[in-house]
C-alpha cells in the first residue's frame, strides 16, 4: 500500500489546469501505429514514462505555440485498448484527441466510431483529428474519402509513421488546436466537472477525516 | 567453404531437414541431410529453426536459407505430428504469417498480438526512413486533396445514417 500511496502524483492531472500545460490523448485499435506515431514525432527526444499499473504511456514534449513554451503530455494507450475502452483517466481533462486507423485494416476504421462515442461521453467538445496511417504501405487509399471524418466534420490526416508523411504536421496542428481549445474553450462538461469537484471537496470536510479512497469499497453515503 | 543453397526442405520420417546445395565443384549437387531431433507437436518452431541454424556442424551450409524458411518447415513438421493435413498446415501457416484485414487484433492475446506487430514491424521497416538516411527529412508535408471527386472507401455502410 505504500507503494501505491506513492503512484498517484506520476499521474497528477492537476497540472493539466496550469495555463502552460496540455494533454493530448490518443485513441484507437491494436497495433494501428499510435506509439510509432509519437516515436516519429519526438524522434531521439523522448522519454517515455511507462506506467504499467495504468496501462499508459506517457511522452512529455515541449512545444513552442506563438512565442510560447507550452509542456505537452502525450498520452498513449498500453494495451488497454483492447478492451475497446479506456479508463475515465485517461479522457480527463484531455484537450485534444489523436485518433489512428490502419489504412490496411477495415476493422480498425470501423472501431472508430465505437472510439469516438466513448470520446465524446467524457469530453463532448475538444478538437479531435482522424489519422490515416501506414499511406506507405498503401497509397491509393490517400486517393480515397472517408465518410466517418465527413459526418463528424473531423480533419483526416494522411500520414505514415514509417516515411514520415505529415507526422510532424498532424502533431504540431494537435498541440495547436489543443492549446485553442484550453484559451477559449468554456466547455460545458468542465464547468460541470469544477463543480462536482467543489462539492465533493466541500463534502469531504464534512466527512470525518477520510484517508485516501484508492481502492475503498465502502458504499457511498446516502446524501 | 563455399556453399550455394539451392533447395531447402524437411523429411517426415525419420525427421530431416534436407538441403540440396552446390560447392565449389559448379554443376554437381549434393545433399545434406541434418537430422532433427527432440522436436514434438509441442515443440517451438522459431526455436527450432534458431537452433538448426546455429548448429556448428551446419552452420556453414544453412547460411543462404532464411530463418523463416526454417522455421515454416518445422510448422510443416509439427502439423505432421498433430496430425493435420498438409492443406490445414499451409492454412494454418498462412493465417500465422500474414495480417487479415478483416480481424480484430484486439482480440488477440499479448503474445498473439506482438507476432502480429512483429509481421507488420517488416513492412515498417522496409518503409522506414531513419534519421541516419543522408536524405531524412524531418518533416515531410504532403498534401492529399478531399474533394467531391474522390471514390467511396468501400469501407463504409450502405445506410446513409451510419457511416
Amino acid at each position: 500500500m505504500a507503494e501505491d500511496r506513492a503512484k498517484p502524483c506520476e499521474l497528477d492531472q492537476e497540472k493539466y489546469d496550469a495555463d502552460d500545460n496540455v494533454k493530448i490523448i490518443c485513441l484507437g485499435d491494436s497495433a494501428v501505429g499510435k506509439s510509432k506515431l509519437m516515436e516519429r514525432f519526438l524522434m531521439d527526444g523522448f522519454v517515455p514514462q511507462q506506467l504499467s499499473t495504468y496501462a499508459l504511456t506517457l511522452y512529455k514534449h515541449t512545444a513552442t505555440v506563438d512565442g510560447r513554451t507550452v509542456l505537452v503530455d502525450f498520452w498513449d494507450t498500453a494495451g488497454q485498448e483492447r478492451f475497446q475502452s479506456m479508463h475515465a483517466s485517461y479522457y480527463h481533462k484531455a484537450h485534444a484527441c489523436i485518433m489512428v486507423f490502419d489504412v490496411q485494416r477495415k476493422v480498425t476504421y470501423r472501431n472508430l466510431a465505437t472510439w469516438y462515442t466513448e470520446l465524446r461521453e467524457f469530453r463532448p467538445e475538444i478538437p479531435c483529428i482522424v489519422v490515416a496511417n501506414k499511406i506507405d504501405a498503401d497509397r491509393k487509399m490517400t486517393q480515397k474519402s472517408f465518410n466517418f471524418t465527413k459526418k463528424f466534420s473531423l480533419p483526416l490526416y494522411f500520414v505514415s509513421a514509417a516515411d514520415g508523411t505529415n507526422v510532424v504536421k498532424l502533431f504540431n496542428d494537435a498541440i495547436r488546436l489543443a492549446v485553442s481549445y484550453k484559451q477559449n474553450s468554456r466547455d460545458f462538461m468542465d464547468e460541470v466537472l469544477q463543480e462536482l469537484e467543489n462539492f465533493d471537496l466541500e463534502q469531504k470536510e464534512e466527512d470525518v477525516p477520510a484517508p485516501e479512497q484508492h481502492g475503498s469499497t465502502e458504499s457511498p453515503s446516502s446524501s | 567453404m563455399m556453399c550455394t543453397a539451392k533447395k531447402c526442405g524437411i523429411r517426415f520420417q525419420p525427421p530431416a531437414i534436407i538441403l540440396i546445395y552446390e560447392n565449389e565443384m559448379k554443376g554437381k549437387s549434393r545433399q545434406r541431410i541434418m537430422p532433427v531431433r527432440n522436436f514434438s507437436k509441442f515443440s517451438d518452431c522459431s526455436r527450432a529453426a534458431e537452433q538448426l541454424k546455429n548448429n556448428p556442424r551446419h552452420k556453414s551450409y544453412l547460411e543462404q536459407v532464411s530463418l523463416r524458411q526454417l522455421e515454416k518447415l518445422f510448422s510443416f513438421l509439427r502439423g505432421y505430428l498433430l496430425g493435420q493435413s498438409l492443406a490445414e498446415t499451409m492454412e494454418q501457416i498462412r493465417r500465422e504469417t500474414t495480417i487479415d484485414p478483416e480481424e480484430d487484433l484486439n482480440k488477440l492475446d499479448d503474445k498473439e498480438l506482438a507476432k502480429k506487430k512483429s509481421i507488420m514491424d517488416e513492412l515498417f521497416e522496409k518503409n522506414q526512413k531513419k534519421k541516419d538516411d543522408p536524405n531524412f527529412v524531418y518533416d515531410i508535408e504532403v498534401e492529399f486533396p478531399q474533394d467531391e471527386q474522390l471514390q467511396s472507401c468501400g469501407w463504409d455502410t450502405e445506410s446513409a445514417d451510419e457511416f
